[in-house]
């Protein structure tokens, strides 16, 4: 039900243009790279899907990053525009609840811009390769490993937009956080698990997919334990 | 009987005491008036039966419900409008009603009943960004009436409104206990405004009670103190000057 309230919240934001449009762009990247530069992709070695992602992911993901980021900003922006906020706990549901809601709903939008995307791949392995019997079955790990690795970059992000009541702060810290992950080095290798560089991996070529699976699943259970503990702290200070 | 009532109830910030220990005892299905200067703690006193600000000591009971172990029970009774109206400037007066109406788990019909007892049915589809400021006053009212919760908590309500207004609401006010059994506690600065609305009054002066009781009860305890009490506004004003004379706070 709280995502379903987050939703209807969102009607007139630009939230859902926001993620739609931001998949169509992303999902641009490959078409365009190939309608371009085809000649350059056509005689690699390894599966259309290895190569497309190869050569357009870090754009394609870069797009992803930031429509999370703008989306999580908009999400408690419209909830500390006007003091909605102040109403919202005044109300009986808890804030937590809150979260999980527009946690969901943002994990729901990001299911259509990488579906999206997804699309693209399609479009671009079939009209420019040969596909083989592994295909689809690459295609959906690839997709589902990367839908995994991008769920604690909404969690963080979302966390730090209701920690801001100011949307121009959140924004701020989340754009400095993308821009981090682009030059974080992949050595040592925890570096790589900061949240908003996770979702620039692919599962193709990678020793670390398992790891990188269970730091999100171990950056999900922080970011939720923490998400507890400032409501906790907030309450208490007002 | 009471439907709320506090025991020492006390916030305090560091080196300032927004309220300090009072002991309020709301009757039940009355329009029961808080007035006090601004800053007295009216607004802080409110935000904490509502669970937006936590208690420094001290303990309150609404409807026999205890904070915070019935938080969930309580505000699901206690319908609110504290400062200025709170709302999503992207939704309509209608669809913001909606998001109340969903959390509370009232039927669909109680989004028009409150557009309608405020008067705002007809502006029911603008967005509420797009709403005057009285109309937003409306529009927080109705938020706080949806349902006819069994306790209204009402801060300085008629803020923004033009004189049409403040009476359409002064007397929707009053007319809720008879009307929906409800109990409103509700705040102002003003006494001549209380006066129109409450049986019964709390006045608070730097987070201190200096009176509780009926207007009767006041008038009879202001001549036995030397105030005036042919203008309700002036033995206000003497009861402020004379409490903030005696905490040394005078200006």
């Amino acid at each position: 039900m709280s995502a379903w309230l987050e939703y209807k919240k969102v009607k007139r934001t630009g939230f859902i243009p926001l993620f739609l449009i931001g998949g169509i762009l992303s999902a641009a990247v490959p078409v365009t790279n190939m309608v371009f530069r085809a000649e350059m992709y056509i005689g690699m070695s390894g599966t259309p899907v290895q190569i497309l992602l190869g050569a357009n992911w870090q754009l394609m993901a870069m797009f992803n990053v930031l429509v999370i980021v703008t989306g999580t900003c908009l999400l408690y922006h419209i909830e500390y525009d006007n003091n909605s906020i102040q109403k919202l706990k005044s109300l009986p549901i808890h804030e937590g609840q809150v979260f999980l809601g527009k946690a969901v709903l943002v994990v729901m939008m990001y299911l259509v811009a990488l579906v999206t995307e997804a699309a693209a791949v399609i479009f671009c392995s079939i009209h420019w390769f040969v596909t083989g019997d592994g295909f689809w079955t690459e295609l959906c790990q690839n997709f589902v490993y990367m839908f995994i690795i991008g769920l604690p970059c909404i969690a963080l992000s979302l966390m730090v937009s209701e920690a801001c009541k100011n949307m121009w702060i959140s924004l701020g810290i989340g754009v400095i956080c993308v821009f981090m992950a682009s030059i974080l080095p992949e050595e040592p290798f925890f570096l790589s698990l900061f949240p908003f560089s996770m979702p620039f991996k692919i599962l193709a070529g990678t020793e670390h997919a398992v790891i990188y699976i269970y730091a999100s699943a171990a950056w999900i259970a922080v970011t939720s334990l923490a998400e507890l503990v400032f409501i906790k702290i907030r309450r208490s200070l007002e | 009987m009471n439907i709320i009532e506090t025991k020492n109830l006390t916030k305090s910030y560091s080196g300032f005491t927004a309220v300090s220990g009072i002991n309020l005892h709301i009757p039940k299905g009355e329009v029961y008036g808080f007035l006090g200067p601004n800053g007295a703690g009216k607004s802080t006193t409110m935000k904490m039966f509502l669970g937006l600000v936590k208690a420094t000591s001290g303990s309150f009971t609404i409807d026999g419900k205890k904070y915070p172990k019935d938080r969930e029970r309580i505000l699901k009774e206690t319908g609110s409008l504290i400062e200025a109206p709170a709302f999503y400037g992207n939704l309509s007066g209608e669809e913001n009603l909606e998001i109340i109406c969903k959390i509370l788990g009232l039927p669909k019909s109680s989004v028009s009943e409150a557009l309608e007892i405020t008067g705002l049915t007809q502006f029911r589809k603008r967005l509420a960004k797009k709403y005057s400021l009285g109309m937003k006053q409306r529009l927080g009212l109705a938020s706080a009436l949806i349902g006819k919760p069994p306790v209204l908590i009402l801060d300085e309500p008629t803020n923004g409104l033009d004189p049409v207004g403040i009476h359409e609401i002064r007397t929707l006010i009053r007319s809720l206990p008879e009307k929906y059994g409800c109990t409103v506690l509700v705040s102002s600065h003003l006494l001549s405004e209380i006066e129109l609305m409450a049986g019964n009054i709390g006045i608070l002066n730097h987070g201190h009670l200096l009176f509780e009781g009926t207007l009767e009860g006041l008038k009879y305890d202001a001549a036995a103190k030397g105030y005036p009490v042919d203008n309700l506004e002036e033995m206000f004003l003497a009861m402020i000057d004379e409490d903030n004379r005696k905490r040394g706070t005078v200006i």
